[in-house]
């Protein structure tokens, strides 16, 4: 047996292949065993000889004389023809009989290089239809013994296999693999494990780090928007800090809701944490099929996030760094010029209210119009601004400040620097990286500053032929400073500047105290004292290990993270002086008059264990099986504590404890969980041809009763490669390869917050002065749930793959239906009388249905005997969500309802603007109206009778399908048909990229404070600039706008109704990335000790287009309009709209070395 | 690997309510939310900035601006507070905690369910009557009529006297601002009074009828004023800016406090011509406060044309204590009203505002403000004993009486008026022949201006059409002349009616910053108007007449529209009557 069982597993015996050892013998032996050669040669030498003693009996007994010849050598004369023998890697001569076949080997040389004459490191040297092999070092050489006339395949990910014959040569220095032109070749992550993606069956994405390089980003979350077909990351505002929920193929349920499951490097983790420049390859996992293996939280897709390897050989020591300009992608334009802003407030006081105001904004700044026309007798006279003192000692102001222009900087300095050592050999191998990102703000006066650091430490080691322990630590820190004004953090800054600053108004008195509208404003920026300050921590350490047995077709691999995260957020609020009144003895305040302290402390430990085993092998070269089950557990702990107290004993106080007011308010939050699940995944190809996957998990979670804690799901997907047929007789240089892919899954959604299903009674801080003092209290709960039962996700997958042209053009393209079942959502929506929201239950289902495409084109040419070498990449995806059961049997749409479309907008179609005064009867409008008499005048909206009534009334009707009154659908809310367009080309060391993304169609309808309506909303407003001659007056009948009234219900107002005429249009096409970069020729840097130095510039968000811009102009960038939140405020009311933090745009100026 | 495979996490920031029941504290901690119901106090001091007959606003309120109001845009189907009490009703059983105080607390959710209940009636009529947090499956109860105003009014008054006899608290020193016996009590005397006098005018017949509900409003104010201990307070103004409201006569207030930093915005919205709708009395309603000697200033010869300073000499001193007087100081300056903002028709009100002008343009105020008084369950009494015919001299001094007193009057104290005030009857309530109704009414109006009872009061005494009341104000002897309007020898203001009149009365005024306001003599004008007063040369302010003929009060405007999405809901729920099918106040 012995050898037999040897035999078997010497594929394992030569994972190191470093050659051979050129060590000569002199051996003068006569009449001896052969067993007596091998001995001495033993003594003498590393060599270990291994053979079974019949057959070396067999021999008989020789003699050998030789000088200084090497083993080979001797072997050839001790053995002859009788019987073969193999010299492995660690010096181990196996001898056996001939018609094993192991014949004398050769030692191979070679170097694998790339299509631009770079070596490749890690590429796999193999011996064709054996389980030899050797993987290249970092110059891209290697060295095999093989058989002179073996036959070498040479591979590596994302590169073509390439096969060489050996034909007896020692050196082959001309291996050049080209890049993977169809990616099929390429290995891509998938859950636990790696799949070749021509295996692959699901449909997974994937990205490498070129989404990542020379880009001046916050964070991962920036970067990857638009770069994988629905993979949807829709940030809120521009903040440096911003990142964005995972979303995967649209809308995931309109009950639970739920996102993709995000792992970095196989944990769950934050992607906003992470080092852009550690990421190695991003995986999106969309259909059911891939992601069941995470079972119920990889419902809504999975993305794998998979951080850099080290890299062998020769220590790599690698810098980025880039030096950005930030400013506004489109800074909001404003009516600056006092006179023409007063007229206009006037205007749109009088045509609502009837009379002339006597101040503005309660008293921010009185107004007569004396005052106005005293303004306007200045404005003519040339001179500046100034402001006088009126008898009674009131200030008068005659200005045309620009606020939004005091608010922001022109533009504001951000530098990113990374450093990274990478190095090791066969036994063990470290990556280090470090990086500091530090944006100054984009505020003037207090700027919004963001500092963050990380760092990994990630190593291996191997301490057994079978067995590596690796480690992978990562530390990240960040501080984010937010200024507000004197108003807190209720009160987005731009929007009171709206409200409050106008620019009749300047921010200081002539003796340098602040003017009312400064205070409620910029004072506060001026002064550096009303603001939050953001720190997070997160620690995060995963220790693992990997093994291999039976010549790497039995994995078992482990591993074990814990992470802990804190957040520590100090709020702070105090007052800002300031005077109406010269003559005023004291000044009145903005703000908290005694100052409040809030400082809340969180933290999260999050551990997660999983073991899982694999098998991988191919039968009769014919039969591929890979089998891999395993056992995941996982943790999770937040709890928080946070204290509010005013008072505050100094104004420039730091802490609570310097607090001391009777105001105090105690809180604490507190969740935990546990997953733990059984996973699965088997995959059969028969001749590359028909490939199946059934995929499973079983899995519990601690978010459910009792009874319904676990639950099964399974999912299968199969693909055939057409290409790969007999009968497809279509030339490869026509078609390279076309696979077809389905697959089927169906997964519970565990997305459901923790404790939905018990009767809990919160306790709470009563705002209301009982007995004295704010008390605790507690009240009825929520009705509970009955019958809870996992949410399921169902997904039906079809996919279609195929490369053209000898690989240059490729194609892949998925069509899916997802269908989210047994939503939780609120029940039957009950009479009023039940006195709560209906108990949730899992009442609702959901289609989705969606696809992507992704077609590119590689190619290259000559210039200038240079090749020039391009890319262009274009994808197209889109979904749309339909309800396909809501108990709402009358089909009110103000809720969902059976066969509603998500994002369905229903609002009134209009008729243009009134050119005459309408007679009474003729339209009545209760639903809103545009003047305090609720009389109806030229120039105002004019809604349709859609219905037609009689009464000429404009109604809701019951504000259902059947009955809408004059209300229809007039638009869509949703995102569809967003696209991306990627351009890649590299010539004679120069590369240029660009990165274009879009959105196709969307509808947005501005919100009622939405900057977007100016003085159609609150009088005072500050105006847009692009309102000026859009508005209707007698003279301007075609105007946009209607008749200029503040508070005017037409435009959404009151009773926020949208219609047709001011529905906006919001699709567009930015250029996210542009890059020209030079990367310095070899002669230049050799000297240096510089092994690859590039140089470049950078921009992002530096130019946009959208229906939008038409009316707006430069007022505000397409995704400041859409976006209506601040998650850093506590915003009581829709703030945003139009006032969110300004997408910001980059110019970058960057090096990237490598020693 | 799998420590805990049993998959179970206890929550630990919330509890059930096992443990809230089992507790005095956790009752006591639960019976906190019971207070949510009531206003907050800027809504309490701002609830008659609208909707009534003696103050002009800068907005006509929808109910009652014709064609503005229907089921499409009623509201107040709110029925989340109702689950809060009756979950505590239902749950309070726990037998380890002693009855009384059991009791003590289910009496207090009674309360509030009393109040909740009462403001359904008042505002919608009948309504399902509910005593138990409602199941999904009972949908004879959720899908099922209204109950009648009979049978839900009765449970309300079941509510009170268990509240009453079963709240152990007897005062609250501190702020008044916790639920008391007395409380109970009071409130029940206010629920019976509306109650009674709804039935009464509107000529509901019901089982119960308005005699009951009388008499069981005049038991409940008479055990207040027999057994609380409560009294009239010396200073009625105190009563309105103190932090700490007046123990003897506040039986409930909304307490404020600065230094926990809840604060309210009564001052702003009193000072403030755009936050809020900048309410000011007109002057046919300030003409209805008595002279010192108690006869009516109507009575007074000249009495039509007397201006700002004139008609507040030896008036009845809750006028001085509502509005800017003339004289009116705060923090020692002279403050007239704002003639050129917010004191469009020149009548301030002040009654709810203090005197500090921190307050004025932000959220300062801390005065407590009141809900339940000891000077409305005179009135209560007063006007319960009276309907019934059973008032005597006696009960006249002991509430009318001591009301008017406290307020300087000192004529007609002790005795019941005989005669009918025309004035009070012609421009009030021409088809009250009692002349003591007519002087509780008068005095009920003047008594609790601004505390949230006028509307409630017209609606009850069928008196609607008092909303369409056109607005008028002040008295000034001219236009386009400076005007000295407090005779301190300082011109204060001047109404111009053009350029010309300005300067011509601007060269005259002997202060060089007269507020001047400009006015139109055309009734149409959306501006400040003057009619001419009758006398030849004097005009009175006026606002918004152009808007008279807007103004409207139809039979169906007693009960609001239940709104339609309730009705969608549940068709069952018949719509008031008048207000089917989205027909609006159209005053019919």
């Amino acid at each position: 047996m012995k050898l037999t069982a040897l035999l078997l597993l010497l594929p394992f015996l030569h994972a190191s292949a470093n050659g051979y050892g050129q060590e000569k013998f002199s051996l003068n032996l006569d009449q001896v065993e052969a067993a007596k050669v091998f001995a001495r040669i033993q003594r003498a030498s590393a060599y270990r000889f291994f053979y079974l003693q019949e057959d070396i009996k067999k021999l008989g007994k020789i003699n050998i004389h030789v000088t200084e010849a090497t083993v080979p050598e001797i072997m050839q004369k001790v053995l002859g023809n009788a019987l073969a023998y193999k010299i492995l890697s660690n010096y181990l001569v196996v001898i056996s009989p001939s018609q094993m076949n192991l014949r004398q080997q050769i030692e191979l040389r070679g170097t694998v290089r790339d299509e631009n004459g770079n070596p490749l490191e890690g590429a796999s040297v193999k011996v064709k239809d054996q389980n030899i092999g050797v993987t290249t070092e970092a110059d891209g050489s290697f060295t095999i013994a093989v058989d002179p006339k073996a036959t070498l395949e040479i591979s590596m990910i994302g590169y073509q296999n390439v096969e060489i014959q050996v034909n007896g040569r020692s050196r082959i220095d001309d291996i050049v693999l080209n890049i993977a032109s169809s990616g099929l070749e390429e290995v891509v992550v998938v859950g636990y494990g790696t799949q070749k993606k021509v295996n692959l069956t699901g449909a997974v994405e994937s990205v490498g780090s070129e989404v990542f390089e020379n880009r001046s980003m916050s964070n991962t979350t920036q970067a990857l928007q638009g770069a994988v077909p629905n993979l949807n990351l829709f940030l809120e505002d521009g903040k440096p800090t911003r990142s964005a929920s995972f979303n995967v193929r649209g809308r995931t349920s309109i009950g639970q809701g739920g996102n993709a499951l995000v792992l970095i490097d196989g944990v769950e983790g934050d992607p906003s944490f992470l080092n852009p420049n550690d990421i190695e390859s991003v995986s999106v996992l969309k259909d059911a099929a891939s992601a069941a293996v995470y079972g119920a939280r990889g419902s809504f897709g999975v993305v794998l996030i998979t951080t850099k390897r080290p890299t062998r050989g020769k220590t790599t020591v690698n810098y980025t760094g880039n030096y950005s300009v930030q400013s506004l992608a489109k800074k909001p334009e404003f009516v600056t010029d006092a006179v023409t802003w007063l007229e206009h407030f006037r205007m749109a006081y009088y045509n609502t209210q009837g009379t002339v105001p006597t101040s503005i904004n309660n008293n921010t700044q009185f107004y007569s119009d004396d005052w106005l026309e005293r303004m306007k007798a200045w404005k003519a006279s040339g001179e500046g601004p100034k402001t006088e003192v009126l008898p009674n000692g009131d200030y008068e102001y005659y200005n045309n400040t620009d606020w939004m222009g005091l608010l922001f900087k022109d533009r504001t300095f951000t530098h990113d620097h990374n450093l990274s050592v990478s190095g090791g050999n066969e036994k063990s191998d470290f990556f280090v990286s470090g990086r500091l990102y530090d944006f100054g703000g984009i505020y003037n006066l207090d700027p919004d500053t963001y500092r963050s650091y990380n760092l990994r430490a990630k190593g291996s080691l191997k301490a057994y032929k079978w067995l590596k322990l690796s480690n992978n630590m990562e530390f990240a820190n960040n501080n984010y400073h937010m200024p507000y004004s004197a108003l807190g953090r209720s009160a987005n800054i731009q929007r009171y500047i709206e409200v409050s600053a106008f620019p009749s108004l300047p921010m200081y008195n002539p003796d340098d105290t602040y003017t009312r509208g400064g205070a409620s404003t910029l004072a506060a920026f001026a002064e550096g004292n009303n603001y939050q300050n953001n720190k997070q921590n997160l620690f995060r350490n995963t220790v693992g290990f990997n093994t291999n047995f039976f010549n790497n077709t039995f994995r078992i691999n482990g591993d074990y993270t814990f992470r802990y995260n804190d957040r520590d957020y100090f709020w702070k609020r105090v007052k800002v002086p300031y005077y109406q009144n010269a003559n005023a003895s004291a000044p009145s305040y903005a703000g908290d008059l005694n100052g409040i302290i809030y400082e809340w402390m969180g933290h999260t430990l999050y551990t997660a264990s999983n073991i899982y085993a694999e098998y991988e092998n191919t039968f009769a070269y014919k039969h591929y099986i890979k089998a891999m089950g395993g056992w995941n557990y996982e943790t999770s702990a937040y709890k928080a504590n946070s204290i509010q107290r005013n008072q505050l004993l100094l104004e420039n106080a730091q802490s609570v404890q310097l607090a001391t007011g009777t105001s105090i308010t105690p809180g604490a939050s507190a969740s935990r969980w546990k997953t733990a699940g059984a996973f699965f995944r088997l995959n059969y190809g028969f001749m590359d041809r028909y490939l199946l996957e059934v995929n499973g998990r079983y899995d519990g979670s601690t978010r459910f009763p009792v009874e319904q804690q676990w639950g099964f799901f399974p999912s299968v997907s199969g693909g055939w490669r057409l290409s790969e047929e007999p009968f497809w007789k279509v030339s490869k240089n026509v078609f390279s390869d076309i696979k077809l892919r389905v697959s089927y899954g169906s997964l519970g959604n565990g997305n459901i917050s923790p404790y939905q299903f018990l009767e809990l009674l919160g306790i709470g801080n009563s705002n209301l002065v009982l007995d004295g003092a704010l008390n605790k209290s507690t009240r009825a709960p929520a009705p509970i749930p009955t019958g809870l039962t996992w949410e399921r996700a169902t997904t039906t997958d079809f996919g279609l793959d195929f490369g053209m042209l000898q690989g240059k053009l490729n194609f892949n393209g998925d069509y899916y239906v997802r269908k989210t079942t047994d939503m939780y959502v609120a029940g039957p929506t009950l009479p009023d009388i039940f006195g709560a929201t209906s108990p949730k239950g899992n009442f609702a289902d959901m289609t989705t249905k969606g696809f992507e495409i992704t077609l590119s084109w590689r190619d290259k040419f000559m210039v200038s005997s240079k090749p020039f070498k391009y890319q262009l990449r274009a994808t197209l995806f889109d979904y749309v969500s339909t309800v396909d059961k809501f108990y709402n049997p009358d089909k009110r749409f103000t809720d969902y309802y059976d066969g509603m479309t998500i994002g369905e907008l229903w609002g009134f179609r209009t008729d243009g603007l009134f050119q005459e005064d309408p007679a009474p009867g003729d339209y009545i409008n209760t639903i809103f109206k545009s003047s305090a008499d609720a009389v109806w005048r030229a120039g105002d909206l004019k809604i349709r009778n859609l219905d037609k009534s009689a009464d000429n009334m404009i109604t809701k009707g019951t504000q259902t399908v059947d009955n809408p009154g004059d209300m229809t659908i007039i638009g869509n809310t949703e995102p569809r048909y967003q696209y991306s367009f990627t351009l890649n080309a590299d010539w004679n060391g120069i590369f240029f990229s660009a990165f274009f993304y879009g959105i196709g169609k969307q509808n947005w309808y501005p919100a009622t404070e939405s900057a977007f309506w100016g003085q159609y909303n609150r009088g005072y407003n500050q105006m847009p600039a692009w309102q000026l001659g859009n508005y209707w007056t007698e003279d301007n009948r075609d105007a946009y706008l209607p008749r200029y009234a503040q508070y005017n219900g037409a435009l959404g107002f009151s009773n926020h109704v949208p219609n047709d005429r001011y529905l906006q249009k919001v699709s567009f096409l930015r250029l996210k990335n542009l890059q020209i970069g030079y990367a310095l020729p070899e002669t230049w840097i050799s000297r240096t000790g510089l092994k690859n130095a590039r140089i470049y510039f950078s921009g992002e968000n530096i130019a946009s287009w959208s229906p939008l811009y038409k009316w707006t102009k430069n007022f505000m960038d397409v995704s400041s309009a859409i976006g209506n939140t601040d998650s850093d405020l506590s915003s009581s009311y829709n703030q945003g709209a139009g006032n969110s933090y300004p997408v910001l745009k980059t110019y970058s100026f960057g090096v990237s070395l490598t020693f | 690997m799998c420590a805990g495979c049993e998959m179970d996490e206890p929550v630990i920031t919330s509890t059930d309510k096992g443990a809230i029941f089992s507790s005095e504290e956790g009752l006591k901690a639960y019976s906190i939310s019971f207070y949510d119901i009531l206003p907050d106090a800027t809504e309490q001091a701002t609830v008659e900035q609208a909707l009534v007959d003696y103050g002009a606003t800068n907005t006509l309120s929808g109910f009652t601006l014709i064609n503005s109001y229907s089921e499409n845009n009623s509201s107040g189907w709110s029925w989340s507070a109702l689950r809060n009490f009756n979950y505590f009703i239902v749950n309070n059983t726990n037998t380890a905690i002693a009855e009384s105080v059991r009791n003590n607390y289910t009496g207090l959710a009674r309360f509030f369910r009393a109040w909740f209940y009462y403001g359904m009636v008042r505002r919608f009529g009948d309504v399902p009557w509910i005593d138990h947090p409602l199941d999904p499956s009972e949908e004879e109860i959720l899908y099922g009529t209204r109950d009648s105003r009979e049978l839900v009014m009765e449970k309300v008054y079941e509510d009170l006297m268990f509240a009453a006899e079963n709240i152990t608290r007897t005062s609250d020193a501190a702020q008044s601002s916790l639920v008391t016996k007395w409380a109970a009590y009071a409130f029940a005397s206010r629920v019976a009074l509306f109650e009674g006098t709804f039935r009464k005018y509107h000529n509901l017949n019901l089982t119960t009828s308005a005699e009951t509900w009388l008499k069981r409003a005049e038991d409940a104010a008479y055990k207040v004023m027999q057994e609380s201990g409560k009294t009239l307070n010396s200073s009625y103004r105190r009563l309105f800016t103190s932090d700490v409201p007046p123990v003897s006569e506040t039986i409930m207030a909304i307490a404020s406090d600065a230094n926990l930093g809840i604060k309210h915005n009564a001052n702003w919205r009193w000072a403030s011509e755009t936050y809020g709708t900048g309410l000011n009395l007109i002057r046919p309603f300030v003409c209805t406060y008595l002279q010192k000697d108690g006869t009516p200033y109507t009575d007074r010869a000249g009495w039509a044309y007397e201006d700002f300073y004139e008609e507040f000499q030896n008036r009845d001193a809750r006028l001085n204590a509502s509005l800017r007087y003339p004289g009116y100081i705060r923090e020692g300056n002279l403050a007239l009203p704002v003639f050129s903002g917010y004191a469009r028709l020149g009548y301030q009100p002040i009654k709810l505002s203090v005197d500090a002008t921190v307050g004025d343009s932000r959220t300062e105020s801390t005065q407590a403000v009141q809900l339940i008084r000891f000077g409305e369950v005179l009135l209560n009494y007063a006007e319960a004993k009276a309907e019934q015919g059973t008032l005597t001299d006696q009960d006249w001094a002991n509430t009318i009486g001591a009301l008017r007193e406290r307020a300087g009057i000192t004529g007609g104290l002790t005795s019941k008026p005989t005669v009918v005030d025309n004035y009070m009857k012609e421009n009030y309530f021409p088809d009250i022949n009692d002349p003591v109704i007519l002087e509780i009414r008068r005095e009920r109006a003047i008594e609790l201006l601004f505390e949230g009872f006028r509307f409630d009061d017209l609606r009850r005494w069928k008196a609607g059409e008092l909303f369409e009341k056109s607005w008028t104000g002040m008295y000034i002897p001219g236009v386009n002349q400076p005007l000295d309007v407090d005779h301190n020898g300082s011109d204060d203001v001047i109404y111009y009616t053009d350029d010309a009149g300005l300067a011509a009365a601007a060269a005259l005024s002997n202060n060089p910053n007269p507020y001047k306001v400009k006015v139109s003599t055309n009734p149409n004008a959306e501006i400040i108007q003057v009619h001419p007063a009758g006398n030849g040369s004097g005009y009175y302010l006026a606002w918004f007449t152009n808007n008279d003929s807007k103004k409207v009060w139809g039979p169906k405007q007693y009960l609001y529209p239940i709104p339609v999405g309730a009705i969608n809901l549940n068709p069952q729920l018949e719509q008031n009557p008048g207000w089917e099918n989205g027909a609006t106040n159209d005053g019919n």
